[in-house]
């Protein structure tokens, strides 16, 4: 015997036309077992029907709302900030050196990142040793992973990965502090610096980055189907201390947009 | 007279062009529908605080790129569940020595004095919910417990109408039986036997590779 599987749902929401309705009738006058998973299902639907909302418990949306807060404020001022952040350097020129990390080839400096300074001096000599701030980690060019596709759990373990490059390196760099900073991710394909500048200026673009964001790692990769530019960020309070944040950008290649974040604590070394 | 509440759409665009509060609005709206899902899914409180909080950051993140292809509450039950699979996924994962007494349903909030006698079925209800395959308790939840409709279900869940005809059908009856319903359609002490034409357990869950939600058909490298 057939037995008409695909009508049985409609039949208990009462939902099917009249004709297959009866049809279904018909069929239940001789079918036992159709019969009696009609009789389950409705007891089920019934059930799950009397199921009563449970009041929302205290406190669940606040931390989200404080983030929403936090990223519109990260938005809306990140230009502003920079510019606050830009008139306190000039006045601080004469006690703070800014570290030009060397980029690639060596000719691309990260001078929008200025967190990357370290009060105990250095130069950034072109390939020369300099005292490196704890956990500071050398930016080695765009990586291109063509062939990878992104999610936010693969972003999230981007943001992870980072967070324990970071911790390596300052464990590094305590055993040895004249040491350049780490190479803290190999490149696959290192490509061009106008490649490279490209990807900078639409992370820029897209207003993400705030005045303690140190770039220290760029892909080029497709997130959920998009192409798109995912910015690896160390954060820190600055002054040579270690940072204590990464953040994660993911920004659409064409627009610029933003597409998804993730951030990951550094834990204390 | 008032004026009508505001779209979801327009409140997206609203947060979107700079209006802070418009994102508030719609956490406010949809906070508690979005987390009676996610206890109903997960049967644990403090799971549904983290999967209502994942989703919410979820939303949060991906606004931007809302192109309003389908309707706002339809990706946000959408991003919903698949925030509560992969916290379910989670604690599969999690030793179960962390496990213990938590795993049972009993931590709902405690019932209403005035509905006693509901809430202790409800919690029979939500504990046998729990034995129900999870792409099939995810589309009974949202049909029979939030009311949605099949087409509504089969977009946030993203199956064919077909499937969701098929999984409400078999999930209604294998939560019947872990109710202890048996086919005669009252509660019984012991499961009976199954039909002569399934397996033991109940209908068949063999049709899962179609349940991948929008974020699993992606590489997490």
């Amino acid at each position: 015997m057939s037995h008409p599987d695909d009508l049985l749902a409609d039949y208990v929401d009462g939902t099917l036309a009249e004709r297959e309705r009866a049809d279904v009738d018909t069929h239940l006058d001789g079918c036992a077992r159709c019969s009696a998973q009609i009789r389950q299902a409705e007891a089920a639907r019934t059930a799950l029907s009397e199921l009563e909302d449970v009041p929302m418990p205290f406190g669940v949306t606040g931390p989200v709302l404080a983030e929403a807060g936090r990223r519109f404020e990260r938005r809306r001022g990140v230009a502003w900030e920079r510019f606050q952040w830009a008139g306190g350097l000039a006045a601080a020129a004469a006690l703070i050196v800014v570290v030009a990390l060397n980029v690639g080839d060596g000719d691309v400096r990260n001078a929008a990142t200025p967190a990357a300074s370290s009060a105990s001096g250095g130069t950034g000599a072109a390939g020369g040793a300099e005292a490196a701030a704890p956990g500071a980690i050398h930016f080695a060019g765009i990586e291109r992973q063509p062939n990878v596709n992104y999610d936010d759990p693969g972003i999230q373990a981007v943001a992870l990965e980072a967070a324990d490059a970071v911790v390596a390196a300052e464990q590094a760099q305590a055993a040895e502090p004249t040491s350049a900073p780490p190479e803290g991710f190999a490149t696959s394909v290192q490509d061009s610096k106008e490649r490279t500048t490209l990807a900078k200026d639409c992370v820029r673009q897209s207003g993400i980055q705030g005045p303690q964001d140190v770039l220290i790692r760029l892909i080029e990769a497709e997130f959920e189907d998009t192409p798109a530019y995912i910015a690896v960020f160390s954060e820190g309070p600055g002054a040579g201390q270690p940072p204590d944040h990464i953040v994660v950008f993911v920004v659409a290649k064409d627009d610029c947009r933003i597409l998804s974040t993730a951030s990951q604590r550094v834990p204390p070394g | 007279m008032p004026d009508p509440p505001a779209r979801d759409e327009d409140l997206v665009r609203r947060y979107l062009s700079g209006d802070r509060a418009a994102f508030a609005a719609l956490v406010e709206r949809h906070e508690r529908r979005v987390y009676n899902l996610a206890l109903r899914m997960t049967g644990r409180e403090e799971d549904a605080r983290d999967a209502t909080q994942d989703a919410f950051l979820t939303v949060l993140r991906k606004l931007s790129s809302f192109r309003g292809e389908a309707a706002f509450t339809t990706w946000l039950h959408r991003v919903t569940v698949n925030a509560c699979y992969d916290l379910l996924r989670k604690r599969q994962r999690a030793p179960l020595l962390d496990r213990g007494q938590d795993d049972l349903p009993a931590r709902e909030p405690p019932p209403a004095p005035d509905h006693a006698d509901t809430s202790s079925l409800s919690m029979d209800v939500q504990q046998a919910l729990l034995q129900v395959p999870e792409d099939f308790r995810a589309v009974m939840i949202l049909h029979d417990v939030h009311d949605l409709r099949q087409e509504e279900v089969a977009a946030i869940v993203g199956v064919p109408i077909g499937t969701v005809k098929s999984r409400l059908h078999r999930g209604r009856i294998a939560l019947a039986k872990a109710m202890g319903i048996q086919q005669e359609g009252r509660p019984s002490g012991e499961a009976g036997p199954s039909g002569p034409d399934e397996p033991p357990g109940g209908p068949g869950f063999g049709e899962r590779a179609d349940a991948a939600g929008p974020s699993e058909g992606t590489v997490s490298p």
